[in-house]
């Protein structure tokens, strides 16, 4: 399973946000660009409609595949109480034809996008990953070449940190307390609960900016 | 085809099959024979072996418009692979490696349930450069013999066309050896066309794989086949 949180940051403030990232972190930021397929299963196949994402890391020499599900979001009174989403992932690396497998298993494209932007890594209670990327979609099947921007000026964010039922308590108080000091830049909550853009953030910019920036 | 990362080479291996002659089936007598003849030309026992190979099939909601896809496929986990797990097509000469995750990835998803799963498992000698391993084959949770293989490795190559010559030679010795035993049936080497499936002539556990993909969906279809006719 995996804990995730969300939020959004206008492109203008992505700099001051890789700034705090940076102090926050102690690692270098990793460039980002990923292609994501998301494929479901035909009407007819299966006990239930399903549902597979097949992403390429277009940032290693060669591009490397992996396929990741996702379940439904842990449910029950303690679920809601959290501000995390919990939820059941799975992930394997897999070779180059995998699109071609889920064509032959009976699944179809449903829609396609590029990721671009960076990640953080690191340990912190858990093991945390941030990314900050812009969501592009392509005009044409798989031209990722000229993909545009969904959401023009805004970049998405995402804490996840991988859990498993025995330590997720844990990990959902480290991913909420890391959380708060990226408050003054941006709002993290459960995917699908969109807060927008927090009034702070220009000028919590402004100030990491200034301090955090040394020769600017 | 497509390796996940480093492409894991492998020596050289041929799996043959046992065919029965027409009429007779196998049977444990002709394994512990079998097992005695890789004894008897000087094999030295040194270890265990067990790969598993599931065959999946497509769960329908209705069977009429079946066609649009309809693939069943092969699951194949290699003991010689602890960590990867293996896909094939094979009415498309599709294989594809992943994680040992991607079979419980494939379970999640609810669309393939398993038909049969199979044990290959046996004891593996060592024969100067060459290894051999006898395997039976089983159903999981089962003794009911199925069939038998054999798995003949040469240590030192790994390139297919390289190594013809050398397997070749070895396999007459190996049917010399075992004839004179008079067993109702003989081993045999079916030779995928590696090609097709997007391989090159570098030997990697994804043509182990090819092969046992070979032996097995005719020995499924035998299977099925007859348990059509008890039915």
């Amino acid at each position: 399973m995996e804990c995730v949180v969300q939020g959004i940051i206008e492109t203008q403030h992505v700099e001051a946000l890789e700034i705090l990232l940076q102090g926050l972190c102690g690692v270098h930021k990793q460039s980002l660009r990923i292609h994501e397929l998301c494929l479901k299963s035909v009407p007819n196949l299966g006990l239930v409609a399903s549902e597979i994402r097949l992403l390429c890391d277009l940032e290693q020499p060669e591009p490397a595949w992996t396929v990741r599900h996702v379940g439904g979001p842990m449910r029950g009174a303690g679920a809601e109480q959290i501000s995390v989403l919990v939820r059941p992932m799975q992930e394997s690396k897999i070779s180059k034809n995998a699109l071609r497998l889920f064509y032959s298993l009976g699944y179809k494209l449903d829609h396609e996008q590029l990721r671009v932007g960076f990640a953080f890594h690191f340990q912190r209670g858990a093991q945390i990953t941030v990314t900050v990327s812009s969501i592009n979609k392509m005009l044409k099947p798989h031209a990722i070449d000229d993909a545009v921007p969904v959401t023009p000026g805004i970049q998405l964010v995402e804490v996840t940190a991988p859990a498993s039922s025995e330590n997720y308590n844990e990990v959902v108080a480290s991913v909420s307390s890391f959380c708060e000091y990226l408050a003054p830049l941006l709002h993290l909550s459960k995917p699908g609960v969109s807060t927008g853009v927090v009034p702070t953030a220009a000028a919590a910019a402004a100030s990491l900016m200034s301090d955090g920036g040394g020769t600017k | 085809m497509g390796t996940l990362s480093a492409i894991n080479i492998m020596p050289i291996k041929w799996i043959l099959h046992w065919r029965p002659i027409v009429g007779t089936t196998v049977n444990t007598q002709i394994l512990t024979e079998v097992s005695q003849c890789v004894e008897s030309i000087n094999g030295v026992k040194d270890g265990t072996w067990k790969n598993t190979l599931r065959f999946y099939k497509p769960i329908l909601k209705e069977q009429t418009n079946a066609l649009e896809f309809s693939q069943n496929y092969l699951g194949i986990s290699l003991q010689e692979q602890p960590n990867k797990y293996y896909m094939t097509i094979r009415g498309q000469q599709l294989i594809v490696e992943a994680e040992s995750s991607m079979q419980k990835i494939m379970e999640t998803l609810q669309s393939y349930k398993l038909r049969v799963a199979l044990n290959f498992e046996g004891f593996q000698y060592r024969l100067g450069d060459f290894r051999l391993r006898v395997e039976k084959v089983v159903p999981v949770n089962s003794e009911n013999l199925r069939g038998i293989i054999m798995e003949m490795e040469y240590l030192p190559i790994s390139l297919w066309e390289t190594s013809h010559q050398i397997m070749g030679e070895f396999f007459d010795i190996w049917k010399e050896a075992l004839g004179k035993r008079s067993l109702p049936g003989h081993f045999v080497h079916m030779e995928p066309n590696f090609a097709e499936y997007g391989l090159s002539d570098q030997y990697t556990s994804q043509h182990t794989v090819v092969q046992y993909d070979s032996i097995i969906t005719q020995m499924v279809a035998t299977a099925i086949s007859s348990q059509r006719v008890r039915d």
